[in-house]
């Protein structure tokens, strides 16, 4: 609280020397939450005792649409995005078309001290810190103990894909993930292929022509392996399965193991103050390190969360990361994170009692946060994340030996700009 | 007529209800539903919630929903009235008179109603973004006439062919002038059409969901279709049905209201705007 | 069938010959002035709000063109139109756009007949009820249509896996989203209910305007009622269900809303209008996206000119029959 305090002050003297014009009224495009960011937009307004004021305008609900919504107004030169909840993928994009003004070199360092890794990759391009990390999202393996019991895992350990599959098949329940032809199905294959020691894009360039992916590689093989595996215990909507369906599948005792972000667990306690959903139900949660897709190769579980950008053509940078630097605060992160069941991605967070008290997983979620590998760092993420979509949806038709291949060519041809997606 | 032909319509009558109404009765039952009872599986709630339109209404949805709803009237009314206004005096025209260029007017509006809404809308949004009308009311209602003028101008040609002119003739013969005969005698006759096409034009403009998500922003124009898109659940993990249904039926219940009321309106209109021989 | 024919009323307008020719003259002037004058700013309005951006959209096609790199923007010519033509995802696109538009047309063409017929024809007791019910799904926003429709067939959300399982090949475990076919019966099943009302009002409209005394003739030459129905009023409302038809046709073949609420484009459900929108909104290739739109315009200006010259839909020539 002092920190954040004095940051502020800080801040809002480094803006007094500069003339940042008359108008600090900054818009905040936020992705929907519960609330939280709105909640944080007025307290920071209030800390900032005039020199600027938070305005949030809500985004949709895909971030595969808060990117076109965002990214056509900034390509007109909007000049009324000041601050931006961007997700991760598309961060180099915003970067390399300019779209997001450079990080102050003295803020760059005050809003990394102390972030998980994976946050501040996210928050990188092209070895330039380009945006403030916020949030920062994992998955864990949830799992009913009753189950995992019964099929004689031991959840202490590691554990692989192929063992989840073979318990579930024992139990007779399902394995639930999702499946749906959405950035999820992308989130789940990066995780997959970068378990097994592979990446999709092992070599990133600025030109698509230099762009070399792995998809090739065995490594990608392995990670087709699982899925087609995790997809015959998938259950029958396995490839409309997103995250909401899943956890829903869980919560209902059709599936018996789940990887899922961290919001299945405060969703499960309200769901019982609410009287919907019995308390024996996340009382027989149990949760774990994402699983390895290969034996003796440890896990890399997804990256998500949100960074904040600011938007290079407001009229108001440095008050902007001013706000930025106040919305990222400890105190706020802590906030959202006890709320809005979204994890921070200050490492210091995870020390809190509350939180702690609030999330028992919360080691957890920062050990996988500091494994986490982050999706392909490009240019052309939405292009990437569209062909893998198409080549590996539905993940029952999977091919070990070909659909790599198969992505990788139309990666190529979609990028040569010789095919549609 | 006969007992059973009687009983027969009143079946009939009861499918054709049941038919238009069972999907508005579904999202009516899904609104009233606990998020935790969404998935039952049932077509009824296990219990009833209220929870849904309090989101809506009062909770975190309201601050986005109940502008939207207000600029989807607001754009909606004078798009149609715009457009009824113009495409009246321009079917009249293409039905009565004789002049070089109707074809090009008709084949314009039949270019204009069939060109693919998404391949307008990102130069537009450029043009709007530079003139100023990008997240405006004037900004979506604009295009909105693009979408309502020509199947205005259209069915009203269609309605106004069938209009007796002899009887503008007979009035021109008795001395009245083009214009005067026009108002006399046609728009009497026509306002029926004029007042269906009227509530057509309006659904159309109504149900705009592209335009409205490409050309609007914030509060200050985004339409209720564009709006639901942006709902979201107790997290942004979690599927918003509960909330998009609450909404679904609140904006379907102010059309529904217009259907009662204009349906009286519409019956006359079809009957009388008719031409008997 | 031309329009400069001079009509039958004045042919036989009672006015002497002299003085007719003079007035014509006069008269086809003021005609032509009124004409453009009632008619122009509807026309200018729309040419507005069209003109540019279609040409715009023609002018991109030929670019290979970035949104968000407009500095490597280059003319390729008809390199788009290549790309696209010789891709299987437009041919698929394209048929699954001709699919949804021959099925839900040609039911809802017979639905929505049978529709108008009742709303004309019910017991008067009845009546309001019906054409009021009617009214409701074409109020309906398509958004909020396909959102029901979804949420009813969805495997979590929905009812219809469990009031249907006795129809063979469906089961509570009947995913209707996951496959190409059963995912394009829900988006028809949804767009036939959302949009028959459409039709059956425009027939409606057209039932109307059928001469009762024609009927009446019918009538007392024992003519049934099938046969009245086919040789008097089906005729008689040609230009109705050609303008029905016409415009709904041309709607159907731009489905966008309900594919994009209820599959997103997965399992092979992609319109060309959802192909357009993939390269313009999401992918940015402003190029790429515009020829796509122009490819899609080009070819509902080919089904609408089929209509118009197979079926001589024709409002221009009001006057010249």
């Amino acid at each position: 609280m002092g920190a954040a305090a004095s940051l502020v002050a800080v801040a809002t003297l480094s803006a007094c020397g500069s003339d940042s014009g008359s108008d600090s009224t900054l818009t905040w495009y936020t992705n929907p939450d519960s609330g939280g960011q709105a909640e944080i937009a007025a307290r920071c307004t209030e800390a900032a005792d005039g020199a600027y004021t938070i305005e949030t305008a809500q985004l949709p609900r895909e971030s595969s649409q808060q990117r076109e919504q965002l990214i056509r107004r900034l390509a007109a030169e909007d000049d009324s995005i000041d601050l931006m909840s961007l997700d991760p993928p598309y961060i180099p994009e915003f970067a390399q078309a300019g779209f997001l003004a450079p990080v102050p070199e003295d803020v760059a360092e005050r809003v990394t001290e102390d972030v998980v890794q994976s946050a501040i990759d996210g928050s990188t391009w092209d070895d330039e810190l380009v945006a403030v990390p916020f949030w920062a999202n994992t998955q864990l393996l949830w799992y009913k103990q009753s189950a995992a019991e019964a099929a004689g895992l031991d959840m202490d350990e590691p554990v692989t894909w192929a063992q989840l599959v073979a318990a579930a098949e024992e139990q007779g329940t399902q394995i639930a993930a999702q499946g749906i032809r959405a950035e999820a199905l992308t989130v789940w294959t990066n995780a997959l292929i970068e378990g097994a020691g592979g990446s999709i894009i092992e070599e990133t360039a600025p030109d698509p022509e230099d762009i070399e992916l792995g998809l090739r590689s065995e490594a990608a093989v392995a990670a087709a392996e699982a899925m087609q595996a995790v997809a015959t215990v998938g259950g029958p909507a396995f490839s409309t399965a997103g995250e909401d369906a899943n956890v829903t599948d869980f919560e209902e005792g059709d599936a018996a193991f789940m990887v899922n972000w961290p919001f299945v667990w405060p969703r499960a306690l309200s769901a019982v103050e609410a009287g919907t959903l019995d308390a024996s139900v996340p009382e027989d949660y149990g949760w774990a390190r994402y699983p390895r897709t290969v034996e003796g190769e440890e896990s890399r579980p997804p990256y998500g969360g949100i960074n904040i950008g600011i938007g290079a053509f407001s009229r108001n940078t440095d008050l902007a990361y001013e706000a930025a630097e106040c919305i990222v605060s400890e105190e706020n992160q802590t906030y959202y994170f006890l709320t809005n069941g979204n994890p921070a991605a200050k490492a210091s967070v995870y020390d809190d009692p509350e939180v702690l008290e609030e999330f028992p997983q919360a080691p957890l979620i920062r050990e996988s946060l500091e494994a986490a590998a982050p999706r392909p760092q490009t240019v052309y993420y939405s292009e990437v994340s569209g062909a893998l979509q198409r080549v590996y949806h539905p993940a029952s038709s999977v091919e070990p030996g070909q659909t790599g291949a198969t992505a990788a060519e139309l990666i190529n041809a979609v990028l040569a700009g010789e095919e549609l997606l | 007529m006969s007992t059973r032909k009687k009983v027969m319509w009143w079946i009939g009558g009861a499918i054709i209800v049941v038919y238009a109404l069972f999907p508005i009765a579904w999202i009516i039952s899904i609104s009233l539903k606990a998020p935790s009872d969404i998935a039952n599986g049932q077509f009824l709630p296990s219990s009833i919630s209220w929870g849904n339109y309090e989101t809506v209404l009062t909770g975190s949805a309201s601050e986005l929903f109940l502008p939207a709803l207000r600029n989807s009237f607001g754009i909606c009314l004078i798009a149609t009235a715009i457009s009824c206004l113009l495409a009246m005096f321009a079917a009249y025209a293409i039905a009565r008179l004789d002049f070089p260029g109707k074809k090009v007017i008709l084949s314009t509006a039949l270019a204009v109603a069939i060109f693919p809404v998404i391949s307008i809308v990102t130069p537009l949004f450029n043009v709007w973004r530079q003139i100023g009308l990008y997240d405006t009311w004037p900004g979506l209602i604009l295009p909105y006439l693009s979408l309502t003028l020509p199947i205005s101008i259209w069915t009203m040609s269609a309605f106004f062919r069938e209009i007796p002119w002899e009887m503008e003739q007979a009035a021109q013969v008795d001395g009245a002038t083009t214009w005067q005969a026009f108002r006399k005698v046609i728009v009497p006759l026509a306002a029926p059409g004029v007042f269906t096409t009227a509530i057509i034009a309006f659904f159309i403009a109504w149900n705009d969901f592209v335009y409205g998500i490409v050309l609007t922003s914030t509060e200050a124009a985004r339409p209720v279709p564009a709006a639901l898109g942006l709902f979201s659940g107790a997290s942004q993990f979690e599927d918003p049905t509960g909330a998009i249904a609450a909404a679904a039926l609140i904006v379907t219940i102010p059309v529904v209201v217009l259907v009662l009321l204009f349906q009286r309106r519409i019956v006359a209109g079809l009957t009388n705007g008719a031409v008997k021989g | 069938m031309s329009t400069t024919t001079l009509p039958p009323g004045e042919k036989t307008d009672p006015r002497s010959a002299p003085e007719k020719k003079a007035g014509i003259s006069d008269r086809s002037r003021s005609e032509r002035k009124l004409g453009w004058l009632l008619a122009g700013p509807a026309f200018v309005v729309m040419l507005a709000v069209t003109a540019y951006p279609i040409a715009q959209a023609i002018y991109e096609s030929l670019f290979s063109y970035r949104l968000t790199d407009p500095a490597n923007r280059s003319f390729t010519g008809l390199t788009n139109y290549w790309v696209i033509l010789t891709d299987p995802i437009w041919w698929q696109a394209i048929w699954v756009t001709v699919f949804i538009t021959v099925v839900t047309v040609a039911v809802e063409l017979v639905l929505g007949f049978g529709l108008a017929m009742v709303m004309a024809k019910a017991l008067s007791s009845i009546r309001p009820v019906v054409r009021a019910a009617i009214l409701i799904p074409y109020a309906v926003i398509t958004v909020v249509s396909a959102f029901a429709w979804q949420f009813a067939f969805d495997i979590n959300t929905g009812f219809v896996n469990s009031w249907f399982a006795w129809i063979p090949g469906v089961t509570a475990d009947t995913d209707w989203f996951g496959d190409r076919w059963q995912s394009l019966l829900v988006i028809c099943l949804a767009e036939i209910w959302k949009t028959t009302p459409f039709i059956s009002l425009l027939l409606l409209a057209g039932l109307a305007q059928v001469p009762e005394v024609l009927q009446e003739a019918a009538k007392v030459d024992g003519a049934s009622w099938w046969q009245r129905l086919w040789r008097v009023t089906i005729p008689n409302m040609k230009a109705a269900i050609m303008v029905a038809l016409l415009f709904r046709s041309l709607d159907a073949f731009r489905v966008f809303d309900s594919i994009f609420i209820m599959t997103g484009g997965a399992n092979g459900t992609e319109s060309v209008s959802f192909l357009a929108y993939r390269q313009t909104i999401a992918r940015l290739e402003i190029g790429l996206g515009s020829a796509v739109s122009v490819l899609l315009f080009l070819v509902v200006v080919l089904i609408a000119f089929t209509f118009i010259k197979a079926f001589k839909v024709d409002l221009a020539s009001t006057r010249g029959e």
